[in-house]
């Protein structure tokens, strides 16, 4: 389950709990460089109505740290996902 | 009820006879070991003693007798304190020998201990999460433990839910703990709470203990305790767990003033938008794993240890662990990964300089976290004409088409049962199609061109739509039927989108209150999970 290494120009993203149930996969890996405001549109467009239904109460990480990165006005909407970072969707869990 | 109050009664009574004589073979030890003490200091040394010689033979009478006076001295304070009972030793003696194992360790260690035995903890929630957590934090002698929840114990918690038992189902949940932790450490005192926390009362019940676990199962709770642990500088040890996910954070670590950047971040820091309410799953719709989370009950545990035994250096108390998001994720590898979070967040409604939360937003019950959460309106989407009961639907499969009059059976309609296929593979109903709904759903409906699919979906949807394909080639009426009857009249709508009703010549439906339904009207041997 581990994801491989990303092939060159490409991050690796890791879907956690709804995520992964949304896009019926643990990770994936797509092409790098992209900016952090455009991840979402992204991942819309690849799995159309994930924005809604899961990213918009989403955390977001890029090499296990927290970044803000919904919507243009995100204090991390200029950074710049690279070739080789991991990237997690990581949906509040409110179950216990 | 009147079976569990009688064994309840009779459990107690067995353990108070047992305590009662633990106690009296306790005085008795106690007693032959100081009669022993002061035998062997004044009788001669056993032959077999190493020293026995050199005591009796080869040292000086006047110093043997100085070093037997040295010895007696010693003892004597020893047993006054026994005597009279005052703290010669800051902790009990069964204290010393309950907590011996963690005591030794430089991380507890005596100060570590005395700092548990003050401290006043909050579990709030007493199922998955707090059972693990409240028994590990009973058994390590945290010293007041408050248990709050509303719940009364069923049968499918007790796979996870580890304090309660077979015996106590129907009891409230935290009167249920409270025999368990009762029965595991009689030394904490536990304080119950049988209610469902309110924002009206939780900082009544919040302001009395030192540290909060929250170990709910809903996003309104989460908000909820968060700011109250916010408003009344409380920290707050948060966790979480679905099927095979958990969540670990400790927040409001430290528990600076609202508008105190130093202070550590609250929920609403990190999860400011809570999900839409149709995408939250409960335990009981998605299913949990008990170990998944009682390994996070435990690490809430470990982390409220951790928190509350920290020690100071010098003067300057002890800074706390910068914070960060443990995610659980029980079938990965690797399992545990560890996210660095943020401080405070600079325009967090709960903890920073622009808080709009206070204390009498809350106590007011003007702050709605029902509706800032939202909830599920519960789903009416068809017309009772496309609507069967159970019961017709019987009468349907044995002979009669209640719609039609005509003469019917299981042959000649399409019975599609929409729960996913680990469901359906517990238990059908004789002759049922699976099409699990999570299929239904990412199918697009006729509003998208079917000849130009979506962007990056080629992958995704191409064999879910074999499904619509294949109920094309027949025109048999199709009955839906799922777990409770909202996934099934969802899939109705959908399968009319796609035209699959030929413009109303064909009849779809489903089956009114689902399996549920079928179990209590028609056959009450079919499984309930």
């Amino acid at each position: 389950m581990a994801p491989a290494k990303a092939p060159a120009g490409h991050f690796s993203i890791l879907y956690f709990a709804a995520a992964s149930t949304y896009t019926r996969r643990a990770s994936e890996h797509l092409p790098a460089p992209v900016r952090a405001r455009d991840l979402f549109a992204l991942l819309e467009e690849r799995y159309p109505g994930i924005g809604e239904k899961v990213l918009s109460s989403c955390a977001v990480t890029v090499n296990l740290e927290y970044v803000d990165a919904g919507g243009d006005d995100a204090e991390d909407a200029g950074r710049v996902i690279k070739e080789g970072d991991e990237v997690a969707i990581i949906p509040p869990v409110s179950s216990g | 009820m009147v079976a569990v109050i009688d064994s309840l009664r009779q459990q107690i009574a067995t353990c108070e006879a047992t305590l009662q004589d633990l106690h009296q073979q306790l005085a008795e030890a106690e007693h032959n070991q100081r009669q022993q003490e002061r035998v062997l200091r004044k009788t001669k040394p056993l032959t077999t003693d190493p020293l026995d010689h050199d005591m009796n033979f080869g040292v000086p009478d006047d110093f043997r007798s100085e070093v037997f006076a040295v010895l007696d001295h010693e003892a004597e304070p020893q047993e006054q304190d026994e005597s009279n009972k005052l703290g010669r030793w800051p902790l009990e003696k069964n204290e010393y020998r309950r907590y011996g194992r963690q005591l030794i360790m430089p991380e507890i260690g005596l100060q570590g201990q005395l700092r548990l035995r003050s401290s006043r903890v909050l579990v709030v929630g007493v199922g998955g999460l707090g059972c693990p957590a409240a028994a590990y934090l009973v058994g390590a002698g945290v010293g007041t433990v408050g248990l709050v929840d509303g719940d009364v114990v069923e049968e499918s918690n007790l796979h996870r839910q580890i304090l309660h038992s077979s015996a106590r189902v129907g009891m409230t949940k935290v009167e249920s703990a409270m025999v368990a932790l009762n029965s595991l450490n009689p030394n904490v005192k536990l304080i119950p709470h049988i209610l469902r926390l309110t924002p009206e009362t939780a900082i009544s019940i919040f302001k009395n203990y030192d540290l909060v676990l929250d170990c709910t199962d809903t996003p309104a709770s989460r908000y909820l305790i968060s700011d109250t642990c916010v408003l009344l500088g409380k920290t707050l040890v948060s966790a979480s767990a679905l099927r095979i996910d958990g969540q670990l954070m400790v927040l409001n670590n430290p528990p600076s003033p609202p508008g105190d950047p130093t202070g550590g971040p609250c929920y609403r820091c990190v999860f400011p938008k809570p999900p839409p309410p149709e995408s939250v799953v409960s335990c009981g719709d998605g299913g949990i794993l008990g170990p998944v989370v009682g390994v996070m009950g435990v690490l809430q545990a470990l982390e409220t240890i951790k928190v509350l035994t920290k020690k100071a250096t010098g003067t300057e108390p002890a800074p706390a662990d910068p914070p960060t998001l443990l995610i659980f994720s029980a079938y990965s590898n690797p399992m545990f990964r560890s996210i660095r979070l943020r401080s405070r967040k600079a325009k967090c409604t709960a903890c920073s300089a622009q808080a709009t939360i206070s204390p009498q937003v809350l106590e007011s019950g003007s702050l709605d976290y029902a509706q800032f959460c939202g909830s599920i309106n519960p789903i009416d989407a068809l017309t009772p004409q496309e609507r069967i009961s159970a019961e017709s639907y019987a009468k349907l499969r044995s002979g009669v088409n209640p719609f039609t009059g005509t003469v019917s059976n299981k042959d000649n309609h399409i019975l599609i049962d929409v729960r996913e296929r680990v469901q359906f593979e517990l238990c059908s109903i004789d002759g049922s199609v699976n099409i699990p709904f999570s299929t239904v759903s990412i199918t697009p409906g006729l509003s998208l061109n079917p000849n130009t699919p979506s962007p990056g979906s080629n992958d995704m949807y191409v064999d879910e739509n074999d499904w619509a394909t294949q109920l094309r080639q027949t025109e048999k009426p199709i009955f839906v039927v799922c777990r409770l009857g909202n996934d099934s009249q969802l899939t109705v709508k959908k399968m009319k989108e796609l035209g699959l009703n030929y413009g109303g010549k064909r009849f779809i439906g489903d089956i009114r209150g689902g399996l549920q339904a079928w179990r209590e009207k028609v056959d009450a041997e079919f499984p309930e999970y």
